[in-house]
């Protein structure tokens, strides 16, 4: 017993294994809404029984609220019944490789989108094919290309090509809050370029207002530096650094220009050089409470901004003049390989894709990848969602910057750090990033 | 804590009557059984310790990503890396300051406290306050590690914080970013550490003052010698052994340090805060090199058995001195 949990143990590290994507981006078709139907799929006529749903998503949440949807229709069109059981996003990172060895598994399955994760999984054989049923039901088409990335992993784990594992229902993106009262007391234009942004952010300065709110210790500083690469890149860039489908240069082009601009708004005042050691949870924290009157950060935190912000209101926008932004699919639906239900399981997930589900989750704000955003009546999801559709139409997502080798992460916030403390210049910060994500990436590649 | 080194409590104490009697008539053919008594500790260590402690080791000397992933035999490999890493030896390198938080400073600070607390306040206030300050000081070693680090980060928060707050409104203009900048991460974690081992040592040598003869200091007082005489004469030398187990077991934990640093800073800012622990867990979960962490994991394991036994001969070189000079 105690051996096997050891060997648990050291399974759990297996776990953690975080390779990258190599090879293009795949040929799935583009274009958002639509949805497919409920009952639809190969198999006609389809009777099911039980089928079991693990995920961990709170029960206010859109996705939780979508699901419900999703269940409810599908009870009624096939007859069977959806168990859900409820799980924790830790025990199920930790566990899943161990657990789906088993004969107890559930039909269907969140699991977090990416190479060390569900890429890690597909390529051990725990989980199903679905290239049939995503044909089958049309997935392939309803999905966006760059929505469809986070889909496929070849027998490496690393996402973009190989065969459907799982699929998302909903999608995630960085953008840019900003607190409307701050930039009309001090009379200054809420901007729609990037050079108005640049002004915006230097009259708060003149103002004596930092104007970033921002968080150094943890992903928001890499993001927001993320946001600047992408500015001066195109889709080759990102398929290079993410997919690693050509060179990544370190000491020139989008890299080196976005670093310099961020050192740049660093030096200029746009940022407290505090942030190094804050949290993201500080960052949402101070902007909420309108000390900052920009805050450059993910969609996820939109429900608790529309929630909880009370003394101003609350304005977004795509990153001005971004063609390219931080941003991926949600969290995946999968069918363990050892599922016994696994044609009523691959329903389900299309219903969960159908108008119905995906309309619950535009309505709450939850970015459906094939929903439509005219159902939405709160203004602000409204935004949102038609931010969200915009860049998904125009194959803009461009993932995270932590995410192309493993071990990034520390990497890219403590490149943030030296930015901030200005223990290194951008030249030598980028240098120490360039040298690690060199390696990570020989390491995969075998090059 | 304790029961990283339970056999080094000075058997010289208090020794049990038994032990040092001759082996009676009746005992020889009973040895057998009390191997079996052995045989739970025995599968435990071999299940717990040795097994994982040889799949490390073996692990060590190969190149392997985790998993189901080709494990590839590399040797001495990864331990060669290590030499030239500059994040392994500055891992080690703040291994040195935590036995300053964690060992140094709390043992001095605890020996004066325990004195103050059974000397002056246990005779001059009453034994109940000197109890109830002792609970007071042992309180962060009950807290959880999660907990008191969420509360450390918002005194430290640089923006937020009670800490710059209190200092802004003593007309600090630009009070430190506590746990952003280098240099500042490291004294402030260490801050959190001292804070947090200072009541071990004091519990440990309050108890032990406990036992020294009272007749002894009696006998010093008549002759004249005053509190500071009587502690460098008769305290310190008394509560030696304590002192040694203190010394190891929390050298021990400053080695393997590794909740304050994940609570607190997960090493950073750019480095500053790592420790082994941490680094090994770095290479395991993030970055995925299995082999690679497990390198570190010996190479730690190895430090912590030279340290332990560095330590223990002294005491056995200080317990020797003292027989024979009695």
């Amino acid at each position: 017993m105690r051996i096997r949990s050891a060997l648990s143990a050291v399974a759990v590290g297996a776990l953690a294994v975080t390779m990258a994507a190599c090879g293009s981006g795949n040929g799935g078709s583009t274009g958002d809404g639509g949805g497919s139907d409920a009952s639809g799929g190969a198999d006609g006529e389809l009777s099911c029984g039980e089928i079991t749903f693990w995920h961990y998503e709170g029960d206010d949440s859109a996705m939780n609220q979508s699901w419900l949807v999703a269940i409810d229709e599908w009870e009624a069109a096939t007859g069977g019944t959806v168990t859900v059981e409820k799980q924790t996003f830790e025990q199920l990172q930790k566990n899943a490789k161990i657990v789906l060895t088993g004969d107890d598994v559930p039909d269907v399955m969140e699991y977090n989108k990416g190479n060390g994760t569900a890429g890690q999984l597909a390529s051990q054989g725990l989980l199903t094919e679905l290239d049939d049923y995503a044909a089958d039901y049309g997935w392939d088409s309803v999905l966006p290309s760059s929505i469809q990335t986070t889909a496929r992993y070849d027998e490496d784990g690393l996402m973009g090509s190989g065969p459907w594992f799982g699929v998302p229902t909903y999608g995630e993106y960085v953008t840019v809050y900003y607190n409307e009262e701050m930039f009309a007391d001090n009379g200054i234009e809420v901007p729609t370029t990037f050079a108005e942004l640049e002004a915006a952010l230097d009259a708060f300065v003149a103002a004596g207002i930092t104007p970033l709110a921002e968080a150094g210790a943890e992903y928001p500083m890499g993001q927001l530096w993320y946001q600047l690469v992408l500015h001066h890149a195109d889709r080759d860039f990102v398929d290079a650094f993410q997919l690693f489908d050509g060179d990544v240069d370190f000491t020139s082009g989008p890299l080196k220009d976005g670093t310099d601009t961020l050192q740049e708004w660093i030096d200029k005042g746009y940022i407290n050089p505090n942030a190094s050691g804050l949290t993201a949870e500080d960052m949402g924290v101070a902007f909420i409470a309108g000390k900052y009157p920009v805050m450059v950060s993910g969609s996820w935190w939109f429900g608790r901004l529309n929630a909880e912000i009370s003394d101003f209101t609350l304005g977004q926008m795509i990153f001005p003049e971004n063609s390219l932004n931080a941003g991926s699919s949600g969290n995946l639906l999968v069918i363990p390989t050892n599922a016994k239900e696994k044609d009523c399981a691959a329903s389900f997930i299309d219903t969960a894709l159908a108008q119905g589900a995906q309309n619950k989750l535009a309505e709450l704000g939850g970015l459906p990848v094939a929903g439509d955003a005219s159902v939405i009546t709160d203004e602000n999801v409204k935004v949102l969602t038609q931010n969200w559709d915009a860049i998904v139409a125009d194959d803009g997502l461009a993932f995270y910057p932590d995410w192309p080798v493993a071990g990034f992460y520390d990497q890219v916030v403590s490149f943030g750090q030296s930015l901030l403390n200005g223990s290194k210049t951008p030249d030598q910060a980028l240098d120490t990033l360039g040298t690690f994500y060199q390696e990570g990436r020989a390491d995969i590649t075998g090059e | 804590m304790s029961n990283d080194a339970p056999s080094i409590i000075d058997p010289t104490a208090a020794p049990a009557p038994s032990r040092g009697r001759a082996p009676t008539p009746g005992r020889r053919p009973s040895t057998r059984v009390y191997w079996l008594y052995l045989l739970p500790g025995g599968i435990a260590l071999t299940v717990v310790i040795i097994v994982p402690f040889a799949m490390n080791l073996w692990y060590s000397l190969h190149k392997w990503k985790g998993g189901l992933a080709p494990m590839r035999w590399i040797g001495f490999d990864n331990y060669v890396d290590l030499m030239s890493d500059d994040a392994f030896w500055r891992s080690f390198q703040n291994s040195l300051w935590m036995i300053v938080a964690m060992v140094i400073v709390p043992t001095l600070v605890g020996i004066v406290l325990a004195a103050v607390l059974f000397d002056v306040v246990g005779k001059n206030i009453g034994t109940r306050t000197a109890s109830f300050l002792r609970a007071v000081y042992y309180l962060p070693q009950i807290l959880p590690i999660a907990v008191a680090g969420i509360v450390w980060n918002w005194i430290f928060n640089a923006e937020t914080g009670a800490l710059n707050e209190i200092l802004r409104s003593l007309g600090v203009t630009d009070p430190p970013n506590w746990l952003g900048v280098p240099g500042l991460a490291l004294p402030a974690v260490m801050i959190v550490l001292v804070w947090i081992q200072i009541g071990y040592p004091t519990v440990i040598f309050m108890s032990a003052l406990q036992r020294v003869d009272p007749e002894l200091y009696e006998a010093a007082e008549i002759d004249g010698a005053g509190w500071y005489r009587r502690f460098r004469a008769i305290t310190i030398p008394q509560i030696r052994p304590e002192t040694f187990v203190i010394t190891l077991t929390c050298t021990i934990a400053a080695l393997k340090v590794f909740a304050p640093i994940y609570v607190l800073t997960r090493g950073g800012p750019e480095g500053s805060t790592l420790v082994p622990s941490y680094y090994t867990f770095l290479n395991f979960f993030d970055k995925s090199k299995i082999g690679y962490g497990a390198a570190v994991a010996t190479v730690l394991t190895f430090v912590i058995i030279v340290v332990a036994v560095v330590i223990q001969s002294l005491q056995a070189r200080a317990e020797r001195r003292e027989e024979e000079g009695r």
